[in-house]
């Protein structure tokens, strides 16, 4: 089965290249283009002629954009990201100090959309049309299409200001409690798309002959959708989940920025608006990185989960 | 004998509390709406670089809270005869966190250096600071050390304001072991003399400042404070609410429901600043070359929607381009008044009667809520006299651009004072030598108002000078230059436990740039 796997994920890897290389490509010209100078908009209301002209000098602003695009590339080959316009610093550490709050919100939204959107699928399918049915796919239509930065500021108010049970923003010390309300609501956006997907696959699954025989062999209904019924639903939903990351990413900057969350989404927000441009670049491509990763992990699960799929191979 | 009880009764009071003693220790918790780029005085350009930096660094002047010279790091100063010569004598013992006392070779390591920096401007008035600005020269001439606790500054030419200068954050006094060492490490690792020293600092979340026992005025009152860095305005006002925040900012369109709040009675405090929303015009491009068109816009706008609609009353009405809060700023100024028959006299005496023929406007603004809702309200005000303006959003980069190079024919562009003085509002922002993003971006050329301007920058302080611009304010209302739409003021929210937290003009919510080191906690 390593072996099987092996493949796929080298295959996946070297895909990657040309991904990022499109994407750093897409993104520098954007941002270089896009009206803007980065030597101005450090220097705040008034600027001295002499300074502006100097800090172009001393980034390369100055020089032709593809000039700049492959200097930038030929730092990155060798691992540098380069030097923050704003903050001085080496973008390779900003990033480092925001990713693992990040790390931490995607995973903690993940579990809560894979939890709450698989629960609420099963339930949903075990009882199609009934009222738990229409209540639960409602409620997963409302996640889907309820604006992140307004569901943030309503959970904040009623679960922080309101009862005051949890931390209104913030990364206090790395608790669990100033985890809870931000990761609800990114965990929100993509809860309802895996309930929706897990009813209707479970659905699809449950109506085939081989379940029908599991239920006249006298299995009890719970194991045979558990343990027959929804494993072979779950392909589809492992790629909602995959695919879902990208809303996840989307939905970063959104959420961070409500709960004063000290992640990469903010970071790329406030980059964007300084015109920093290597942090802009840094941050996009994480986020390059972390999405082709994360679908090559979904191909890999398809792999684990199906035996027909590494046979086909 | 009732007269000796009384003086003993007296004394009991004095010495029972009948005075509020000072009682130290405690966390303030403040916030800023971004995270401050560097806490280095020589590349800091921002408001919350300098709230930290405030308090982590001193100058030779401090301004107080009516916004007079104080001393700072300087115990006192004289001034030569002809106005050009400035000599300051330092504090002795004046301890720098690493322990060293300060001297007056500081003071001239830390000007040369902060002249190489972001804000030179600070600096240029000094004799052959130009030469260092241009990075032709090391040294500045124009700063001499006397001995070690004299240093003597010399300028090119009077220049009544040079005090407020010395107070400004980016004239702050920093050691030069530490500087030369850390190089650009400097501004996340910043050493001062300032009262409070730099405990911590994560990024996007929270700056942790801690007090400083050797601090020259003794040690502050507060043991700490720790600013957190949250982005959303109405997050930091939920913030507050649940109790996490000891001050904070008023969201934009709460200011009348949080002031008739029962639950934040004693904790609203609005106050003016040094702050002018205005709109601009490029008077070197038509259509607005022409001085009746700017004006007949002026005379069709009707702030009081903005003031009174949008913003609540909780800022203060227009007066003239100068914030009424500025010392100096005249009462009798007046500029062109809300008068819609008047504007549409002014378009057809410029042959557009009715605006016809007057193509449609592009206005341009930064990016923000209340801005977009002001351009709507213009946009529907001028359309009553004819004029149709189409609205150009930008992020604040993209449309700095736009405005520094003059491809902007009408735009928003305020102005907020680095230093209490009219020279900082109407010579940045008027002179013809500092057209673009040297602060004139009208693009406005008058060899008499730069004649005038020059005389009183020149001048010594006093009413002579303060008419002389007074004369410039209304010549350039009169000209149609500048349409103010009304004064900045600072929304706060402040607990009633917080005491000694000053309201300066230059100071403005969330972004505190008051010293912290007179606050204490109840």
């Amino acid at each position: 089965m390593l072996r099987d796997l092996a493949e796929p994920a080298l295959r996946r890897c070297l895909a990657l290249v040309p991904v990022l290389l499109g994407v750093s490509l897409l993104v520098f010209a954007m941002t270089a283009v896009a009206l803007g100078d980065p030597a101005r908009a450090m220097l705040g209301q008034r600027a001295d002629p002499q300074v502006v002209e100097q800090i172009r000098r001393e980034y390369a602003l100055d020089e032709p954009l593809y000039v700049r695009y492959l200097t930038w590339m030929g730092r990155l080959v060798r691992g540098d990201l380069g030097m923050s316009y704003h903050q001085q610093r080496p973008v390779a550490e900003v990033i480092a100090e925001r990713l693992p709050a990040t790390a931490r919100l995607a995973l903690a939204a993940t579990l809560v959309s894979v939890a709450a959107g698989l629960v609420a699928g099963v339930l949903a399918a075990l009882r199609p049309g009934s009222a738990l049915d229409h209540l639960l796919m409602g409620a997963a239509l409302l996640g889907i299409s309820t604006p992140v930065f307004w569901l943030g500021m309503m959970l904040a108010l009623a679960f922080a200001v309101w009862l005051g049970w949890l931390p209104v923003s913030g990364y206090g010390d790395g608790s669990w409690a100033h985890l809870v309300l931000p990761a609800l609501t990114l965990g929100a956006i993509h809860a309802g798309t895996i309930a929706r997907m897990a009813r209707s696959s479970l659905l699809e699954v449950i109506g085939q002959d081989y379940i029908q025989a599991a239920r006249a062999k006298g299995l009890s209904e719970p194991l045979v959708v558990v343990k027959h019924a929804l494993r072979n639903a779950l392909i589809p939903v492992v790629s909602v989940i995959g695919i879902g990351l990208a809303d996840l990413l989307v939905g970063a900057p959104l959420t961070e920025t409500v709960f004063a969350w000290p992640g990469l989404g903010r970071m790329l927000v406030a980059g964007v608006g300084q015109r920093d441009l290597p942090v802009v670049m840094g941050a996009v491509l994480v986020f390059a990185v972390i999405y082709v990763v994360a679908n090559l992990l979904v191909d890999l699960a398809y792999l684990v989960i199906d035996p027909r799929i590494r046979r086909a191979r | 004998m009732v007269r000796v009880l009384l003086v003993l009764l007296a004394w009991l009071l004095v010495w029972t509390g009948g005075v509020p003693a000072q009682k130290p220790g405690g966390t303030l918790r403040g916030v800023f709406n971004s995270d401050p780029p560097s806490l280095d005085p020589a590349q800091a350009t921002d408001t919350t670089s300098s709230a930290v930096i405030r308090q982590l660094f001193d100058t030779l002047v401090e301004l107080d809270e009516r916004l007079e010279p104080r001393p700072g790091l300087a115990e006192r100063w004289a001034v030569s005869r002809d106005q050009r010569t400035y000599t300051f004598t330092l504090r002795p013992g004046v301890k720098f966190h690493n322990g060293r006392t300060l001297t007056a070779a500081d003071v001239k390591f830390s000007f040369e250096r902060a002249a190489r920096g972001k804000r030179p401007w600070v600096f240029e008035k000094l004799v052959g600071a130009p030469a260092v600005i241009k990075a032709t020269a090391r040294e500045i001439p124009g700063i001499r050390v006397v001995d070690p606790l004299t240093v003597e500054l010399q300028l090119e030419k009077p220049f009544a304001p040079f005090l407020y200068l010395m107070a400004y954050d980016a004239s702050a006094v920093v050691p030069r072991e530490d500087a030369e060492r850390l190089g650009v490490a400097f501004a996340t690792r910043p050493v001062g003399t300032g009262a409070f020293t730099l405990k911590e600092w994560r990024r996007d979340d929270r700056v942790t400042l801690e007090a400083f026992k050797h601090h020259f005025r003794g040690r502050p009152l507060l043991d700490r404070v720790v600013f957190r860095i949250i982005p959303a305005e109405i997050t930091r006002f939920n913030d507050y609410k649940a109790g996490t925040l000891d001050v904070s900012d008023i969201p934009t369109g709460h200011c009348r429901a949080v002031k008739s709040d029962p639950a934040f009675k004693g904790h609203v405090a609005v106050w003016p600043t040094l702050g002018t929303h205005a709109v601009r015009f490029n008077v070197e491009k038509p259509p607005f070359n022409d001085p009746r068109l700017r004006l007949a816009v002026a005379h069709a706008i009707d702030p009081s929607g903005i003031v009174d609609g949008l913003l609540e009353g909780c800022v203060i009405a227009r007066r003239g381009i100068l914030p009424p809060a500025l010392p100096g700023a005249a009462t009798g100024v007046t500029g062109p008044a809300f008068d819609r028959a008047r504007a549409r006299r002014l378009l057809a005496e410029a042959g557009m009667p009715d605006g016809r023929g007057l193509p449609p406007i592009t206005y341009h603004y930064n990016t923000s809520d209340l801005n977009q809702r002001i351009a709507e309200l213009l946009q529907a005000q001028l359309r009553e006299v004819g004029i149709t303006l189409e609205l150009r959003r930008l992020d604040w980069a993209a449309h700095i651009k736009v405005v520094d190079e003059g491809s902007a024919t009408m735009f928003r562009q305020g102005w907020i004072a680095d230093y209490p003085d009219p020279e900082n509002f109407l010579t940045v922002l008027f002179h013809s030598r500092n057209i673009g993003a040297a602060g004139n971006t009208s693009r406005y050329r008058n060899a008499e108002i730069d004649r005038l301007l020059d005389e009183a920058d020149a001048m010594a302080a006093g009413p002579a000078r303060l008419k002389r611009y007074q004369e410039v304010e209304q010549r350039l209302l009169d000209d149609g230059v500048w349409i103010t739409l009304y004064h900045y003021s600072s929304r706060a929210l402040v607990r009633p436990s917080v005491k000694g937290l000053e309201r300066s003009p230059l100071s403005s919510a969330p972004e505190f740039l008051a010293p912290l080191r007179k606050v204490q906690l109840d």
